[in-house]
């Protein structure tokens, strides 16, 4: 019996003691993350974090699709022609050259949320508690201008929290000329604490040039934020001091696009240039690490290539054009030296392999790419395709290599004499055109008007995705290209994007932009 | 010790009223054909009183003459016998296996069907389905009506989706709570995931393959609230309690199983053979040069289909004696998938152990189960982009290319250079062990400490050697590899007591208990770029020694770490409390064989914590009430929501017990009401209601070059306010039966409601993640369905014996409340980026198609589709389910037969919308005659649309299993010896064109999709072998 009775005890006791022993107060434990209060209470490490916000603000540049589509493929200078059944894609792309796109298309909510998220990584590492460096805070707050600055452009109104909000707060929204003043505000402050480089590996980080330029950008499309006529000198004045940092004009137009110095590129990312090379190239067209070949989409309307000087149907070397049109290798100089075949600029017509062979498209038709498509239904060999990063590099033959330019050089050479023009100096916007005209061998224009100065900046900056911004200040976004729907014709309601369902969905201060 | 102290009181007692009315003392011996039985219940028929046998037998009652003495001891038939004037019976048991059938376990406890009070369901292991089993939900597919079990496809070991009562939930995490042997397991993943690089990743593989079916007794499926509340948080998807046997045999006995069996592909599609190709080329006005026409004449799907042949052998002993029992069995097997290069190799192993000690008054048990699984994969799966996987690169493979895995198709997948330079290999070792002691405290009073562990460690290597041909991101010529780990390690401790007193009109059950679990969850994940060798094995062994030496070398917490030409040394980037830290060394590990590499890794746990309750109370067995609840605390969730309370309550009326009952022959009917609430958290994550930092991803990249300055940031942000999922189910069931239960049935109605939905939402930007888990205001997602079941025995003979079950199920789901609108299932393919077939709102069901209607083609052969997206009135969901099996027994031999059906629900045919199309044609890949003679022009574009929605209606003979019982004379060494001859997916019934309309492919997307078929491993059609001997 008495054995009996102290096993119950020791049994009930180990019970409760297990169940005691073993309660838990349920906390997390950080095993594999630091955790920190929901209440913001500053970064553990700002450096790290800005290095992340740096590479996701590379990673949204380097994609074809979102961020760069919208600012490109919604303009003259690329279109995707569905081909088969390739690149139909539901009319994702389609939509966007013609101007009929939804409030539901993908890559607007996309977009958005990749703007905006690195606002807010942004303002993690200016916020105070974080302990930032003053280089620090100045290189977040040239990141958060960049992002607010599309935000803004893209869809004119600005959400906006501080770091300290809660997450579960619903954000302000900036109107257009707050947003203005407010990354306007950032740039300035940047600039101060910004360091100051020259053309040098450097400038893959934000700098005084470079917020300098963003600044000459933002002021010189105010009108569209702010209603009112911008201070055109302080763009001047603003390129001025990018020049002043020592960038300049650089002959030789596609050893730019190389990743080796050169004192046009203000700001560079670590930026894989595969999808801006291989998204237009045929799928024959290889090179020795890229087997699988292009993707045979991305191409551009004959009418924005007949912008540049040169014969209208064939690119070849001696075919009259100017040298930012680029040219095509044929029999006599494809090679496996420099160019695996593969041209520069525009391709249009026959195409040859690095042997020199006239290249087949899948069915077996001759590769020769031509001006004319259809939006809807095209084959492989239709519509001229565009190439500024070349695959061949000189160095090595890595045809993804991360060199992709953010900030050049001439985009604000350009602006100036825009600023110029636009404030009645037509002789020094003329002359600074024609600067850069003479270093491109194009022939020198007489005079400069407006239409003059959007399409010189067509030609320069082709595919640098700053053509839906530059038509908007120009106000030809809304003008007819071929393949644009004509009930979009003339439609001021396209200038802004719609904002995405879920996005209006998760904050009531949200307004829809009119027309959607 | 005991008895001598109850006799006294007893004895005088007995005096007394025998001193009245007459009495005596009987005794005797109750035994079975192995020698005596404890533990036999005998009472006096009409009275209270009664006694038990000792553990050799012997019994004692005081009765009348002319008492009758009834003899009950589960699973044997009961004897009656009439008290004359001897004072010694002995009475002798037969076994009875319907009586068995009559137990019926449920949460931390066992019940009667008679007395089950919520809707409990229990297949027991002679009804299980037949064949080749890879895991134990298939053996009761079918089997139990509101029960939709649904491979996602026919690889062996591919994952399974199965729904009790309608889909609750918009996050993935549908399935049910299994507990095995008291275990309740983790509903995470406990293989490494692979992925088939430049390919996507393999769909997600079934986490119970690691159990032997052989070694299963018996599985519950609790569907009802009352049911599952007992489990809270984990109870709204439903409980499936996997019993393991036990050993049964007193003289000790082998049991040895063993099948061969042949599989192949039930249907392949009616390509276009190389000569037909290419006469369609030149009547569609191509050209057929040196790259359409390759010169030889392939038949792609024989070169990646196969017949295979398939083996599973088991071997146990199992023995019970006076105070005990136990049971070891050993099963091995190999099950070779009807693709090549896949199959699933199985070694387990298994000690289940009983113990009584003490006068039977302390019991331990012991569960414990070892098994290896490796697994082959073919490179498969739903998210392999335009490509397509295997399958899809072998349908639209063009006919004229060689069966050579040298031959360079240019740009597409060459499907016989993918076999041959692809691996992936997933080796898993899981233990599962469960001790338990339970003592009886007094005669009323048991109290029951479980401790039970679930550790399994598992790695996956997926390799592509640098003679892939076609495949973008630097692989060719180069090669890239991935190995990944996953230790995760389920820890319960369980303790109940359990309180049981008999009053002399009613019986009152009171369990209360406690419930801690903690799962830890570590796992690493690497890629590596440029392999020195191009022997698959080798590339594999190289980078597990790479991975592992490294790991062995960094010192502290790392998250990270790796080398690249373009840096020096090992980088390594980890934490230390708060603070992120980064550091490189020089490693002793040979690092030779792989240029590039990057590892991540993850290490983390939730605890779960709970306590729970139930009271079972019945009055003259006719009124019983059950009412259980529980308060489940969990890690997972912040502090403000960390506990949950689940309630729930039933009761039920055994109708057939009432006296205006009693001429009829209805010899059951029971109604039941349930209502109760219970929980979901799965699949929540850790840590999701937290700010949580971590090191951003890596990967070598085209150049091998691996980028380190990307820095860190917050991987979850919020959710301060995050709480459970909860569904309130209402449901209601009548039981009946009649003329003794030969024919028997079940309707059950219920409807379950679930708020505060929990998925991945945008949220307001400027935020940190563009979603977060939250729970979504005012949202509700309604199940309501009705069940029905009837089991008839048709004929009742000595040598011939029939019956027939039937169930159907009929369930409506619907999303009442949701703000906003979600787009979901990614239909992948040339052309078709960006494209999805389903959008989740509101007044829609879950997995509703929202799609272009198709129109037709316009003159130019271009499709005419809507001009705007809608919902087309179609879903995904089956809302009619149902099955069939009927067992046939004359004599020696018997035959089985079951069918499962699916109806009501649609299938987007997402082969057919990236393979095969005139378009597709027009780019040299192959397709179907009907193809091209659709009306479709070669280089029309096939958008998204209800021309590729098929019904999904299907019935399909799943198993048809004769089988031989030779007689056995007894004297012999063998006690019994079946032949069995097993045919499975024999018949199939479907309008559907793709090859399997049992189909769930991965294809991506903001929440997990149904429906979608993808390039899937279609189910095969087996031809089993068995024998089974007893000795």
């Amino acid at each position: 019996m008495k054995k009996q009775f102290n096993l119950k005890i020791v049994l009930l006791s180990l019970i409760s003691m297990t169940a005691l022993y073993s309660c838990s107060n349920l906390e997390l434990e950080a095993t594999d993350s630091v955790i920190q209060n929901i209440e913001f209470t500053g970064l553990a490490d700002s450096q790290a974090s800005l290095d992340g916000l740096y590479g996701a603000t590379w990673g949204m540049l380097g994609d074809q699709a979102n961020f760069f589509a919208l600012n490109e493929v919604t303009t003259d200078e690329q279109v995707i022609p569905t081909r088969g059944s390739d690149w139909g894609d539901n009319g994702l792309w389609r939509s966007l050259h013609n101007h009929t796109w939804k409030v539901d298309h993908g890559f607007l909510l996309t977009t958005w949320n990749q703007l905006n998220e690195k606002v807010l990584q942004a303002s993690f590492i200016i916020d105070p508690l974080s302990n930032s460096t003053s280089q620090q805070i100045a290189e977040a707050k040239f990141l958060r201008a960049f992002n607010m600055f599309f935000v803004l452009d893209m869809w004119g109104q600005n959400p906006f929290r501080e770091a300290t909000d809660l997450p579960s707060s619903t954000p302000i929204v900036l109107s257009s000329s707050e947003a203005y003043d407010f990354i306007l505000n950032d740039l300035n402050e940047a600039i101060a604490d910004l360091p100051e480089v020259s053309p040098s590996a450097a400038t893959i980080g934000a700098s005084k040039a470079a917020a300098n330029f963003l600044k000459a950008k933002l002021i010189l499309n105010g009108e569209r934020y702010t209603g009112s006529t911008p201070n055109y000198q302080e763009v001047i004045n603003a390129v001025n001091a990018v020049e002043a940092s020592g960038f300049a004009l650089q002959s030789g137009y596609f050893d730019i696009f190389l990743p080796s110095v050169d004192s046009e590129t203000v700001l560079f990312g670590n930026i894989s240039i595969g999808n801006r090379i291989w998204n237009g190239m045929h799928y024959n067209i290889v090179t020795p690490d890229n087997g699988g070949g292009g993707w045979n989409g991305f191409s551009t309307l004959a009418e924005f290539y007949d912008l540049f000087e040169g014969d209208a149907n064939e690119n070849y070397i001696g075919s009259g054009q100017e040298e930012r049109r680029g040219w095509v290798p044929d029999a006599s100089n494809a090679n496996n030296t420099d160019n695996y075949g593969v041209g520069y600029g525009f391709l249009i017509g026959q195409q040859y392999s690095a042997s020199g062979q006239p290249l087949s498209d899948r069915a077996g038709n001759p590769l020769s790419f031509s001006r004319d498509f259809s939006l809807t239904n095209s084959n492989e060999t239709q519509a001229i395709r565009v190439i500024k990063y070349h695959p061949f590099d000189g160095t090595s033959s890595a045809s993804f290599r991360s060199h992709e330019i953010i900030f050049r050089y001439a985009d604000a050479h350009l602006m100036r004499a825009e600023a110029m023009l636009r404030s009645g100096d037509a002789g020094g916007a003329l002359a600074e055109v024609n600067e850069l005209r003479v270093l491109r061998d194009a022939t020198a224009l007489g005079s400069v008007s407006l239409d003059d100065m959007i399409d010189e900046r067509g030609r320069e900056l082709y595919v640098e995705f700053f053509r839906r911004n530059d038509l908007l200040r120009f106000g030809q976004f809304t003008k007819d290209w071929e393949f644009k729907d004509p009930a979009s014709v003339g439609d001021a309601n396209k200038n802004l994007f719609p904002i995405p369902l879920t996005a209006l969905l998760s904050n009531p201060n949200l307004v829809q932009n009119p027309g959607y | 010790m005991k008895n001598s102290l109850l006799k006294k009181p007893l004895l005088i007692l007995m005096l007394l009223i025998g001193s009245i009315s007459y009495g005596q003392s009987v005794k005797g011996v109750v035994t079975d054909a192995d020698g005596s039985l404890p533990g036999v219940s005998v009472t006096i028929q009409g009275t209270t009183s009664g006694a038990q046998t000792d553990f050799d037998g012997n019994y004692t009652i005081k009765a009348s003459q002319g008492d009758v003495l009834v003899f009950s001891y589960l699973g044997y038939k009961t004897e009656v016998r009439t008290v004359g004037s001897e004072t010694v019976i002995n009475v002798t048991m037969t076994e009875d296996s319907t009586q068995l059938e009559e137990i019926v376990v449920i949460g931390y406890g066992t019940t009667t069907v008679k007395d089950a009070t919520g809707s409990v369901a229990s297949v027991r292991a002679e009804d299980f389905n037949k064949g080749v089993i890879a895991s134990p939900e298939q053996l009761i597919q079918g089997k139990t009506a509101g029960v939709q079990i649904s491979s996602t496809s026919g690889a062996p070991g591919a994952g399974v989706n199965i729904r009790i009562r309608g889909t609750n939930s918009v996050r993935s995490n549908n399935n049910p709570l299994f507990v095995v042997d008291g275990i309740p397991l983790s509903g995470q993943a406990t293989t490494s995931g692979g992925n088939v690089i430049g390919l996507g990743s393999n769909p997600a593989k079934n986490p119970l393959s690691f159990l032997n079916p052989n070694d299963i007794e018996s599985i519950s499926i609790l569907k009802d609230a009352s049911a599952t509340a007992i489990y809270g948080t984990r109870g709204s998807n439903g409980v499936v309690i996997v019993t393991t046997k036990s050993g049964r045999s007193k003289k000790g006995e082998f049991n040895y199983q063993a099948n061969i069996s042949s599989s192949e592909a039930r249907s392949t599609y009616n390509l276009l053979n190389a000569d037909q190709f290419l006469a369609a080329r030149t009547s569609v006005g191509l050209t057929n040069d040196a790259v359409s026409n390759a010169g030889s004449s392939t038949d792609w799907q024989d070169v990646i289909f196969r017949r295979s042949t398939s083996h599973n052998q088991n071997l146990s002993y199992s023995k019970s004696h006076d105070s005990g029992s136990y049971i070891a069995t050993l099963g091995f097997g190999n099950q070779y998938g009807i693709v090549e290069n896949s199959n699933l190799e199985r070694l387990t192993a298994r000690l289940n152990l009983n113990q009584r000690f003490l006068d039977d008054k302390l019991r331990l048990t012991f569960n414990g189960s070892i098994s290896r699984v490796n697994d082959n994969l073919a490179p498969t799966g739903g998210s392999a982009g335009y490509r397509g996987d295997i399958l899809g690169a072998a349908f639209s493979a063009n006919p004229t290319w060689p069966n050579d895995p040298s031959y360079d198709t240019g740009t597409l997948v060459n499907p016989s250079n993918l076999l041959a330079y692809t691996k992936g290999t997933t080796n898993t070792n899981r233990y599962l062990a469960n001790v338990s002691l339970e003592y009886d405290l007094t005669s009323n009073l048991k109290a029951k400490v479980s401790l039970g562990i679930d550790k399994s460690d598992s790695n996956n290597f997926s390799v592509t050697s640098s003679e892939i041909l076609g495949l973008a991101d630097g692989i060719a010529g180069n090669g890239r590899g991935a190995y990944n780990t996953l230790d995760v390690q389920n820890d319960l401790l369980e303790a109940t007591i359990n309180y049981n007193k008999e009053f002399k009109n009613s019986k009152l059950d009171i369990l209360g208990g406690f419930s801690y679990q903690n799962f830890k969850n570590q796992g690493l994940f690497s890629g590596a770029w440029g392999f020195s060798t191009k022997d698959l094995d080798l590339m594999g062994s190289t980078l597990q020694d790479v991975v592992e030496g490294l790991a062995g070398e960094v010192e502290g917490n790392y998250q990270q770490f790796g080398f690249a030409p373009n840096l020096p040394g090992v980088f390594v980037r980890g934490f230390e409390g708060n603070e992120f830290t980064t550091s490189s060394f020089s490693p002793v590990t040979s690092i030779s064989g792989v240029r590039s590499l990057a590892v991540d890794s993850n290490n983390y746990n939730i605890e779960l914590q709970s306590f729970f309750g139930r009271v079972n109370y019945s009055i003259a067995e006719k009124y019983l009430f059950t009412a259980t609840i529980r308060a489940d605390g969990s890690s997972a969730f912040p502090e403000e929501n960390r506990y949950g309370y689940f309630p729930s309550g039933a009761f039920a009326w055994k109708l057939n017990e009432e006296d205006f009952m009693s001429d009829s022959n209805m010899s059951t009917l029971k109604l039941r009401l349930s209502a109760g609430l219970t929980g979901n958290q799965e699949g929540v994550g850790y840590g999701s209601y937290t700010n949580r930092s971590r090191w951003n991803g890596l990967n070598p990249a085209n150049d091998g070059f691996i980028d380190i300055g990307n820095g860190n940031s917050i991987v979850s942000y919020g959710g301060p306010d995050l709480k459970w999922e909860s569904t309130l189910q209402y449901a209601t069931g009548l039981d009946f039966g009649f003329n003794n239960d030969r024919l028997t049935g079940s309707i059950d109605v219920y409807r379950k409601e679930t708020i505060d939905l929990i998925f991945n939402t945008p949220q307001a930007q400027p935020a940190v993640t563009p979603v977060k888990f939250q729970n979504l205001p005012d949202s509700k997602i309604v199940n309501q369905g009705v069940e029905f079941s009837l089991g008839y025995d048709l004929v009742e003979s000595e040598d011939f014996n029939w019956s027939a079950n039937f169930n159907v199920a009929y369930n409506d789901n619907m999303v009442e409340s949701l703000l906003g609108q979600y787009d979901f299932a990614d239909v992948n393919g040339p052309g078709l980026t960006g494209a999805f077939a389903m959008r989740l709102q509101e007044g829609y069901p879950m997995f509703s198609y929202y799609l272009l209607e198709f129109e037709g083609y316009d003159a130019a052969g271009q499709a005419i589709v809507s001009d705007e997206k809608s919902f087309v009135g179609k879903s995904a969901l089956p809302n009619l389910t149902g099955g069939l099996s009927t067992n046939l027994n004359y004599k020696q031999f018997s035959l089985s037969a079951y069918f499962n059906g699916q109806f009501g629900h649609y299938i987007y045919n997402n082969t057919a919308n990236a393979f095969f199309t005139a378009g597709a044609f027009g780019t040299t890949r192959n397709v179907l005659p009907e193809t091209l003679t659709s009306g479709e022009a070669i280089g029309a574009s096939a958008p998204a649309s209800t021309r590729f929605l098929e019904k999904g209606d299907f019935v399909r003979l799943q198993n048809l299993t004769l089988a031989y019982d030779m007689p056995m004379s007894g004297e012999g060494v063998f006690k019994s010896m079946v032949f069995s001859v097993t045919g499975q997916n024999l018949w199939l019934s479907s309008d559907y064109s793709g090859l399997d309309p049992e189909v769930n492919s991965a294809t991506g997307g903001a929440f997990p999709s149904i429906g979608m078929d993808y390039g899937a491993y279609p189910n095969p059609t087996t031809i089993t072998f068995g024998i089974n001997a007893k000795f």
